[in-house]
């Protein structure tokens, strides 16, 4: 799975697991922050997409301060999840 | 309490059931609990555990009081969240993999979050009127606030209050997914907590009014001062970081009972060790209390015997009760290194002192606060008087087949018509609602939010405040997402359980929801009684109002279309057989107390002139102070129930005109909501010159009657 696609999975993934209803994956822009202002979300969202990636591509999220840069932005989760792939 | 004195801890590895991966496997479980214990023979299939516990802890208690419901006229409030769902969950996810093959299943009675409540009913009873508080982790204390409620109103002398939760696969792996469960027993306020434990109990206080158990000779425990519920408004899972609404909710529980923070000598605290609520608990304490805070002993029975959910409110209101009674204060289990965000007087080992007056705490999902204050008896001079109000409805409205109507449209449904199809209505949330704020609420959710939200522009309502709160009911709770919730457990793993959907499987999750979107901060709670949900939210609405406890409250029900339901519990539980295909709605009433509503030059629509309820069969000796019916009264009954007839027979009401709401409305058990909407506009709009709305189901049942608006500053006005 090249990048672009990961990405592209990420950000349908995103608006189907936090109902972000009206918003289409073209929307979210990949190198934007995800929570806080932007997309308005939260924690309780990132617990959810945790859980979702670790289901879709069987990357696991760790918890705690690594969780906050992963989580940056769609360009971050997408090469975190890209980076353990190749790992394994 | 000699053990929770002593500092023993509960926790123990989980052996009611097992879910690999799910963060932590301890828990603080009941052993050897045996339905056989309290359940008629060849019944135990329909006895949960909660509804045993909810047995045995209420059997005590009456025990403890010298009182039978036989012999006395004893009233009843169970608060929990889970009733049989351990019993039933397994079921529920193997149904669905074929909804066609659900059908009627005996094991299904001890599912409805009444079934606690209906348990210790037949085991204790009879008692003369029954209330289910389901308002997720703050239930217990509600149910506690709310029998305070009936005694100060005159409409009880005895109510027996509090909680049972029994532990579950479904509660588990909520708290699991949610990144809320301690792998380790769970460490309050300290440095190093990393979550919750969760237990099970049930606990029950018998609250007297003081002339009643003098005259019986009782030697009272201690003196119920205060309570009050507040809603934050805030996140349907996170506190508010400031603690400013349960600082706010303490002060009121305070005021209620006349005591300032001076004479405070303890505080019960919620402390259930997430990072989240024990800060903000703290600087809800500091907020309330000043400079006193520092020098109040402060515990929690959670490092004891861990979060018991729904019934933790009223475990955790015994127990202060206790530490009043017998002058000695239980420590905090599990805490050695205080988060120095959590800085207070904490206590390590149990203190023997004298305890004047203590503050019990509880925080539910949503935001839901409740807290109760208690004082050692002869201590305080009496609290301040809080004068009986009238209550007026002011606005009202409906999600039903005809679409989204305010009350003065919901008059339609008085009018002859075609039945509606049944199954699901027609409903773009988008038209009503901002779809990003309400992206987190499902269907019930947006039912609810979007019948307040059309009330409240009925009523010219403006002004939101802490006075201004909801109560919401719904039947069976969310049964339908549980079982897709629950199958993907049993399919994929406890892993894989979903954080954003377990809080909208409670059954408070509609008015945690609505009250977050519409910004309401004064009571909320979350109520269940089968076939007359809306009933019992409305009528608890009302005596919320009457005593003073909120302004303006909206209150009513959600249904959903459910296979679960139509197919399995409505006919198990309710006997609804044969009425074709389940429909949905909401119907939503604003009630408010007659000055609130004069003040604010509102419109009033009708007044609330009389309202009952009762258990058993409803006689004409529970209706005998019913006002007499003026010439064109109209009656409304919610869905079909022949006996309400029967016994109106004889009476002034036999005249009147009876409509059945689920004939043009749609058949579940919200349409006695839509009674009381269509109710309020035939008065106000001279159709009628009262409306008496009664909602019957099996062994229980509510009355409430609408007049004209009073004229001037009359209470109420006479028929």
């Amino acid at each position: 799975m090249t990048i672009d696609q990961v990405r592209t999975e990420l950000k349908e993934l995103i608006v189907k697991e936090l109902n972000l209803e009206g918003k289409s994956p073209a929307d979210i822009d990949d190198a934007a922050p995800l929570f806080g202002a932007g997309l308005g979300l939260d924690s309780l969202d990132a617990l959810q997409l945790a859980m979702s990636v670790e289901e879709k591509f069987g990357v696991r999220i760790p918890e705690g301060d690594e969780a906050r840069k992963i989580f940056a932005s769609v360009n971050a989760l997408a090469d975190h999840i890209v980076a353990v792939k190749s790992a394994s | 309490m000699d053990r929770l004195l002593a500092g023993d801890r509960a926790f123990q590895h989980l052996t009611l059931f097992s879910l690999p991966e799910a963060r932590s496997s301890i828990a603080a479980e009941i052993h050897d609990l045996s339905a056989a214990e309290v359940a008629p023979e060849g019944e135990t299939e329909a006895w949960s555990r909660t509804d045993t516990m909810a047995v045995l802890a209420a059997r005590d208690a009456l025990t403890g009081a010298g009182v039978h419901a036989s012999s006395l006229p004893i009233d009843l409030i169970v608060g929990g969240t889970t009733a049989g769902m351990f019993e039933t969950e397994d079921l529920l996810a193997k149904l669905s993999n074929d909804p066609s093959a659900i059908k009627p299943l005996n094991r299904m009675i001890s599912h409805p979050l009444t079934a606690p409540a209906d348990h210790v009913d037949a085991a204790l009873g009879p008692f003369r009127r029954v209330r289910t508080v389901c308002s997720a982790c703050s239930s217990g204390a509600s149910a506690v606030a709310l029998g305070a409620v009936w005694l100060k109103l005159g409409r009880s002398e005895r109510v027996l209050a509090g909680g049972a939760d029994g532990l579950c696969r479904l509660t588990y792996s909520g708290f699991a997914a949610l990144g809320a469960l301690s792998p380790e027993p769970c460490r309050p306020f300290d440095r190093r907590r990393s979550g919750l434990s969760l237990g099970e109990a049930a606990a029950f206080l018998l609250l007297e009014t003081e002339a009643a158990a003098r005259a019986r000779g009782a030697v009272p425990l201690a003196e119920l001062r205060g309570w009050a519920i507040g809603s934050e408004g805030h996140h349907i899972t996170n506190p508010e970081r400031d603690g400013h609404t349960a600082a706010r909710v303490m002060m009121q529980a305070l005021a209620r009972g006349g005591l300032t923070p001076a004479d405070i000598d303890y505080v019960n605290a919620h402390g259930t060790a997430t990072p989240l609520n024990d800060v903000m608990e703290t600087a809800a304490i500091r907020r309330c209390f000043g400079a006193r805070a520092a020098h109040i002993p402060v515990s929690t029975i959670k490092g004891q015997v861990g979060h018991t959910l729904g019934a933790a409110g009223a475990l955790e209101a015994a127990v202060t009760v206790l530490a009043i009674h017998r002058g000695a204060v239980p420590p905090t289990g599990g805490l050695e290194e205080v988060d120095p965000e959590c800085t207070l007087d904490h206590v390590y080992t149990a203190r023997k002192m004298p305890v004047r007056a203590a503050v019990s705490s509880s925080f539910g999902f949503g935001g839901m606060d409740t807290v109760l204050t208690f004082a050692k008896c002869e201590t305080f001079g009496p609290p301040p008087d809080v004068a009986q109000r009238g209550v007026v409805i002011t606005g009202g409205a409906t999600v039903g087949p005809l679409g989204v109507y305010t009350s003065a449209q919901s008059l339609e449904y008085l009018s002859p018509g075609p039945p509606p199809d049944g199954g699901s209505i027609a409903f773009r949330a988008a038209d009503h609602l901002d779809l990003t704020r309400a992206r987190r609420l499902d269907r019930a959710g947006r039912f609810g939010t979007v019948a307040i939200e059309k009330a409240l522009a009925e009523a010219q309502f403006t002004a939101p405040s802490h006075r201004t709160g909801a109560i919401l009911g719904a039947s069976f709770g969310n049964v339908d997402a549980s079982t897709a919730y629950m199958k993907r457990i049993y399919a994929k793993g406890a892993k894989y359980a979903s954080p954003a959907d377990f809080p909208n499987l409670l059954p408070s999750s509609p008015v945690g929801h609505a009250s977050i979107y519409l910004g309401l901060h004064g009571p909320a709670l979350a109520m269940s009684d089968l076939n007359v949900t809306a009933e019992t939210a409305m009528t608890t609405a009302i005596e919320l109002v009457a005593a003073g406890e909120a302004d303006h409250l909206f209150a009513g029900s959600v249904e959903e279309t459910s296979p679960m339901i139509e197919r399995c519990l409505g006919p198990v539980c309710e006997g609804i057989v044969d009425r074709g295909p389940r429909s949905e709605g909401a119907a939503v009433a604003l009630f408010e107390s007659q000055s609130a509503a004069q003040e604010r030059g509102a419109s009033i629509l009708a007044s609330v002139a009389y309202w009952t309820s009762w258990r058993g069969e409803l006689t004409p000796a529970i209706v005998a102070d019913l006002p007499a019916a003026p010439a064109d009264a109209i009656v409304l009954v919610g869905r079909r129930a022949a006996s309400v007839v029967n016994v109106l027979k004889g009476t002034s009401w036999q005249r009147a005109t009876v409509y059945t709401l689920s004939d043009r409305a749609g058949d579940h058990e919200g349409a006695g909501g839509f009674a009381v909407i269509a109710g309020a506009a035939a008065v106000a709009q001279k159709k009628a010159g009262a409306a008496l709305i009664v909602g019957k189901a099996k062994n229980r049942g509510y009355a409430v009657l609408l007049a004209p608006p009073p004229v001037g500053g009359e209470s109420a006005r006479l028929l």
